[in-house]
């Protein structure tokens, strides 16, 4: 038997193929048949307009693409021998920026986009949680929209800022202008407590065993007994292999196969398209059936993201649930959700080190329109996992500007020799309803898949 | 008329990175939930759990606003939503809606999207829609314009026709009283502006106007009176206005000021060049201290 389904409530909209027997899933398909050419867009335009076009790649991850061009660019630089200076400021009201959008990313995929699925396998009455109704609900939209605001002081708003440029940061923030962001993640901090994790901030960054599992209270105490009620910790396991490709202070770079390796060889990413669709017609035939590419590091398919980072960063709380329960449904959530409390922590310690004293920007003596020829990639740590930015520049314009997005290395189809890694996780589900939520585990983002 | 207590609501994403749903989502929480107690806002793509799209295609009675995100296209090849091209589900939900609202620039006359030239068709409401299916509106379209919209310029607009059953448009359909002014007004930092201080980006003193490319003057939009996420705009933080609720966005070297032996080569909308430049010589003849000096050390 074979069944397709349209998966709405994610970022855009995917078509889920399964072929079932046995009343398992044995076989499945992911589609996402939406494609935008911004990396056809982006052919021949000034190389700092791309500030303003990719963060509209994604309005809910725009700022990490505005990282990578950011980053890229400054990479140009540096592969001309014209390496920028940037001030410590400026690289932490970057990383800042970036941080709380992923923040406000994992709080509404939380509440928004995974959670009524997990209730509806118990229930259909999801009350509080009801979207667009339930007070919880619109607590979660709430605690969304104030944490963004602290973004707002150093963009000027949120979505769509384009307030990173090769040399710095146009803003220039005031102390009480940082003070106010760290009052507005003070909220999101008491939400995070109050609502999700019925515990401290800091009783919780101790957590470090499975036992602490029974230390959850509130809604992530809901979803823990739902998940082992509905048994999620069995399902959505696929090749159990990570890759994180950017490094910070937050995240170490690095892949796991069978052991940890932190040293990463960026030529070894290479993509495939024997199934996704050309946008010249001739090329396509009956095999492809996606816009998603896949992507793969030296030959193998990895998963990226937060559970990806929790791991290769060694933040011994996911570490211990993933030793027992590996790449589940449950594990990956948890992940993204621990992520969230990691990163309102960590944040919060990187507005105090700004010090506002030092310049935003130091403007580049040499423009990026008088670049004969170069190339440069970038990497950055986005909401849902490792995004590459690949440029080139000839007389000053963009030649070729390739964006690998994270999902597809999640998303992304099978090659000739390997399953994908959503599709692989959704292949052993016992029904539909779990089978999509599999794929939501992965936080699906089908207008950054395609772009 | 609308003749219901609360009036429905359908958003529809077409080809959109969602950026104006995430903008919606990001709306101040007390006007948002008095938005969700004065509407029935049955149908968004990523926010409902009841109903499908067939579902609301299915649904036999008026919608009374069609909220509509994102490009449209025939070109099935690139883009389906359910099965369908964003032409014809657009089209088969305006036969059914009283009310369609573009919301962004995409759904209003394409934005980004229609820069990719190898779907040559890709266009905004107004171009996609069937002439004979304009005529059955209640209102004429309104075009929310805005890479993204702020999310107050849709709840102000929805609850306007609610309580009068009319918006004034200007030319292009987009409300007057949104559009009216330009992003300029109320930018704090006009002063700079007057005396034709120019700044530098991560400076707080200066006018991005002059080298940045700033759009502020040229652009209609009420970005710098209904702030952003309440607290501020991309020129009060230091970034430049983009244009981007005109048709014309995105242009080319959006970040930088076209100049023309060192003056811009446009100038604040509706004013000539003689007066500007007039102006400007005057202005630039008196050296004010305050202006040239750090805000705060």
């Amino acid at each position: 038997m074979k069944t397709i389904d349209l998966v709405e409530r994610i970022e855009g909209e995917a078509k889920l193929h399964c072929t079932w027997s046995n009343k398992k899933v044995s076989d499945a398909r992911i589609d996402f048949l939406n494609f935008r050419g911004f990396e056809y867009i982006l052919e021949g335009k000034s190389p700092l307009d791309a500030l303003v076009y990719t963060p509209r790649i994604c309005g809910i991850c725009g700022q990490a693409h505005l990282k990578a061009t950011v980053d890229a660019l400054e990479n140009i630089y540096e592969n001309i021998n014209e390496k920028l200076q940037v001030t410590q400021k400026a690289k932490l009201l970057r990383q800042i920026g970036l941080n709380i959008e992923i923040i406000d990313s994992h709080l509404k995929w939380f509440y928004m986009f995974i959670m009524p699925d997990i209730i509806k396998l118990d229930t259909n009455d999801l009350g509080i949680y009801m979207p667009l109704k339930g007070s919880r609900w619109m607590e979660a939209q709430k605690s969304a929209s104030e944490t963004i605001k602290a973004l707002a002081i150093i963009g000027g708003q949120w979505p769509h800022t384009s307030y990173m440029l090769p040399g710095g940061v146009m803003s220039d923030p005031t102390k009480l202008d940082l003070v106010m962001m760290q009052n507005y993640l003070q909220n999101t901090i008491s939400f995070f407590e109050k609502s999700i994790s019925g515990v401290s901030l800091e009783n919780y960054l101790d957590f470090n065993s499975i036992d602490n599992l029974e230390n959850l209270s509130a809604d992530l105490k809901y979803f823990k007994d739902l998940s082992f009620k509905y048994t999620l910790e069995k399902y959505g396991k696929s090749h159990n292999r990570f890759i994180t490709l950017g490094e910070s202070s937050l995240f170490k770079r690095g892949k796991i196969k069978q052991r940890l390796v932190h040293k990463l060889d960026f030529s070894k990413i290479v993509d495939d398209s024997s199934y996704s669709f050309s946008i010249n017609k001739e090329e396509n035939n009956s095999q492809k059936h996606t816009w998603s590419k896949s992507v793969s590091y030296d030959e193998s398919f990895f998963e990226t993201g937060p559970l990806s980072r929790a791991i290769i960063s060694n933040r011994k709380f996911i570490k211990e649930i993933h030793k027992s329960f590996e790449d589940s449904v449950f594990t990956r959530v948890m992940a993204r959700i621990d992520e969230m409390a990691f990163l309102l922590f960590e944040t919060n310690k990187l507005i105090l080190q700004v010090d506002v004293s030092e310049l935003s920007y130091i403007k580049p003596k040499y423009s990026l329109k008088d670049v004969e020829n170069a190339k440069a990639i970038a990497v950055v740590e986005a909401c849902r996992g490792s995004l590459l930015h690949n440029i080139s520049i000839e007389k000053g314009l963009i030649k070729s500007y390739d964006v690998i997005t994270p999902t597809v290395w999640n998303l992304g189809p099978k090659n000739k020799t390997q399953k994908g890694i959503a599709q692989k996780a959704i292949i052993g589900s016992p029904s539909i309803e779990i089978a999509k939520i599999v794929l939501r585990s992965f936080d699906v983002c089908s207008v950054c898949t395609t772009h | 008329m609308i003749t219901k207590n609360k009036p429905t609501v359908v958003w529809f994403c077409a080809i959109t990175c969602n950026g104006n749903t995430h903008s919606l989502l990001s709306a101040n929480a007390n006007r948002f939930e008095l938005f969700l107690n004065s509407f029935d806002f049955i149908y968004h793509p990523s926010l409902t759990v009841d109903k499908s799209l067939d579902d609301i295609l299915a649904y036999e009675e008026k919608i009374d606003f069609l909220l509509i995100e994102g490009a449209i296209s025939s070109n099935k090849d690139f883009s389906t939503i359910s099965n369908d091209s964003t032409f014809n589900l657009l089209n088969k939900l305006a036969l059914k809606s009283n009310h369609i609202i573009a919301v962004g620039s995409c759904a209003s006359y394409g934005g980004i999207h229609s820069k990719f030239r190898q779907n040559s068709d890709v266009c905004g409401l107004q171009d996609a829609l069937d002439e004979n299916i304009l005529k059955t509106l209640q209102h004429e379209i309104v075009n929310l314009t805005g890479c993204p919209v702020h999310p107050e310029w849709i709840l102000q607009t929805l609850f306007t026709l609610k309580a009068y059953g009319k918006i004034a448009l200007d030319e292009v359909g987009r409300p007057k009283e949104l559009y009216g002014s330009l992003a300029h007004h109320g930018c704090t930092k006009n002063e700079y502006f007057e005396w034709k201080i120019e700044g530098k980006f991560g400076q707080k003193e200066g006018c991005l106007f002059y080298d940045q490319g700033c759009r502020g003057p040229m652009t209609h939009s009420s970005c710098n009176k209904i702030l952003w996420n309440d607290i501020s705009s991309k020129t009060r933080v230091g970034m430049p206005c983009i244009g981007c609720t005109e048709s014309e966005f995105p242009r080319n070297d959006m970040l930088e000021t076209k100049k023309n032996i060192g003056i811009p080569h446009e100038v604040p909308l509706g004013i000539s060049k003689r007066a500007y430049l007039s102006m400007s010589g005057v202005a630039k003849t008196f050296k004010i201290d305050r202006l040239h000096k750090k805000l705060m050390e």
